[in-house]
């Protein structure tokens, strides 16, 4: 399949066709129902995936599915603060990605022991509680004693009470996509503590909070459940469900002349702007202790940025204009250890200060940076 | 002039709008006589233009600030004028097909999402707005609206730039559900091009065509 995609894409890129290939393709096939799996275990690429399958593919009269896992990476919601939904410092000691999605919802973790399904259709067919039940029915298929069933909230529950699967969804202008996560074999030594945000009590946010909940593996309660079994009894529940005669396709969304553009999405899902600057405005209220002294911090963060940022010192640990030229110089910068570290050393250099003082205000940005 | 009111009593049953082409073609008989016949004859014309238009929009579904069809005296001075923008002016909604609505005021219009948009959604938990200041085009992604149904993409409706956005819906999202049409409207733009308003459906239009979407 895979190849002769590629042969196509080499002839179609000849004539200068303005659709792309990919779409094309499908047209061509003439099926009303796809089932896609992705090539890559790249979150960025996967999510670009999905807004160019969303923005490009022609889904009014064909519906798809698209089944992708991805290496270690935390995944948060569109309008969700990351600040208070994931523990920053320690994914960046563990080399955990964070990546926010085009969804609403809240915050997940994903590894290969967690399978992503995204069901993409026209927005009348928009419908999740039956594409819920293509993965209930087909968890069931495979084995009939699992008591797994989806809630109102549009999770799956393992014995009622276990959440293995969460879901979001966004809806375009004619289409729309709802995916959900499925939980098989995780690595839960990392899950909760990732997941446990670090500063929460201390920000104050009108972001979209997630709903936390007592997760569980599928293979916990049966080692025989893999991944890969996994997915094949939901593709073939799937064309049983809505009556499809789906072929499964192996798609490469690194494949810029099969989906024209999907690089550049790719891109725009990495920038420090869309990842981070999109956080709602949210305040941080914290108390550093610094050298036996307490410092209130006081920050409002807008677009990722810091607006305003006000320290109360006592004037005899350090003398208040100092404390004001530290708090104008992080005044509009990200809301970024790396950044922060780097106005400050800068500050450092230009600005003339005792020793003693300079110990002081570098102990004040690892203090502020502790909430970053 | 007696024969052109006669007219314009026929176009349309409005008495108020007849009452008005009485007043500007009193307004005009007053002017100097070699300019007279002309400017009533344009006065009346777009009198009864307006007229149209007015019956056209006079929807009795949603609730909204009277029309400015009313005889008063304070309107007179202004008429002329009004008459040629009227169908700008005049505060009615205007839709797209994405359930999106604007309603002009000046050279600003408000923006924000229908009944049969907000019932879809949902409780609407979160408003992602643009920046005051952000340049706008037509049927550019401009934000998006997350309920308990989903992220849902808000297209703009018009060209333009953002003069503000409803802040208030930052701690109470839910006057989108709550009051759609006032208090619940999403952002404030400029119009860059007028003629954009006369490619979006009126009221009328609108109904009908969310009646055919049930279909």
């Amino acid at each position: 399949m895979i190849l002769r995609l590629s042969n196509r894409a080499c002839v179609l890129s000849g004539s200068a066709r303005l659709k792309s290939t990919l779409s094309t393709f499908f047209d061509e096939m003439g099926k009303a129902g796809i089932v896609l799996k992705s090539a890559s275990t790249g979150i960025f690429e996967n999510l670009a995936l999905e807004d160019w399958i969303h923005d490009r593919v022609d889904l009014q009269n064909r519906s798809m599915l698209l089944l992708w896992r991805n290496s270690p990476v935390v995944v948060i919601g569109r309008h969700q603060n990351p600040w208070q939904e994931c523990n920053l410092p320690l994914m960046r000691r563990l080399g955990i990605p964070l990546a926010r999605r085009r969804s609403g919802g809240g915050t997940v973790f994903h590894d290969f022991g967690n399978i992503n399904m995204t069901f993409f259709t026209s927005k009348k067919k928009y419908d999740r509680h039956r594409n819920l039940k293509v993965v209930t029915r087909a968890l069931k298929a495979l084995r009939p004693d699992l008591d797994v069933a989806a809630s109102d909230r549009f999770d799956i529950l393992l014995n009622g009470h276990y959440k293995i699967s969460g879901t979001a969804a966004k809806l375009g202008r004619t289409s729309a996509y709802h995916h959900c996560t499925l939980l098989c074999s995780v690595d839960r030594s990392i899950l909760p503590s990732v997941l446990k945000s670090n500063t929460s009590e201390v920000i104050k946010s009108s972001a979209t909070p997630s709903v936390p909940s007592p997760v569980k593996n599928l293979l916990d309660v049966d080692p025989t459940l893999d991944s890969n079994t996994i997915m094949d009894a939901i593709a073939s529940q799937y064309s049983n469900e809505f009556g499809f005669d789906s072929p499964v396709i192996k798609v490469d969304p690194t494949h810029e002349g099969l989906m024209p553009g999907i690089h550049k999405m790719a891109q725009d899902l990495q920038t420090w702007e869309w990842i981070y600057g999109r956080t709602p405005k949210f305040s941080v209220c914290s108390s550093i202790v610094v050298e036996d002294v307490t410092i209130k911090l006081d920050m409002d963060i807008k677009n990722g940025a810091v607006e305003q940022c006000a320290m109360e010192i006592p004037e005899n640990w350090l003398p208040s204009e100092m404390v004001n030229e530290f708090t104008s110089t992080l005044n509009g910068s990200k809301y970024c250890p790396n950044e922060t570290a780097v106005l400050v050393a800068a500050f450092m250099r230009t600005v003339s200060m005792t020793a003693d003082v300079a110990v002081k205000i570098h102990r004040l940005c690892a203090g502020v940076v502790s909430v970053m | 002039m007696f024969g052109l009111c006669i007219i314009g009593r026929i176009v349309c049953g409005n008495v108020l709008v007849v009452v008005e082409m009485f007043n500007l073609l009193s307004q005009t008989s007053q002017r100097s006589a070699p300019f007279c016949f002309s400017r009533a004859v344009k006065s009346v014309k777009m009198a009864m233009c307006a007229a149209l238009r007015c019956v056209s929009a006079a929807l009795p579904l949603l609730t909204r600030p009277a029309p400015i069809w009313t005889c008063q005296n304070s309107l007179r001075p202004n008429i002329l004028r009004t008459l040629y923008t009227s169908s700008r002016l005049s505060g009615a909604l205007k839709f797209t097909d994405k359930h999106e609505w604007v309603r002009v005021d000046g050279t600003v219009g408000t923006v924000g999402i229908s009944n049969f948009a907000q019932e879809a959604l949902g409780d609407v938990v979160y408003c992602g707005l643009p920046e005051v200041g952000t340049k706008l085009e037509q049927m550019e992604e401009f934000g998006a609206l997350e309920s308990v149904k989903a992220a849902s993409e808000l297209y703009s409706p018009l060209n333009g730039e953002v003069t503000e956005i409803n802040t208030n819906l930052t701690d109470n999202p839910g006057l989108v559900n709550k009051a759609c049409y006032e208090d619940g409207w999403l952002i404030k733009m400029t119009i860059e091009k007028p003629a954009e308003l006369d490619e979006l459906m009126d009221e009328a239009a609108y109904e009908k065509f969310i009646k055919s979407l049930d279909s």
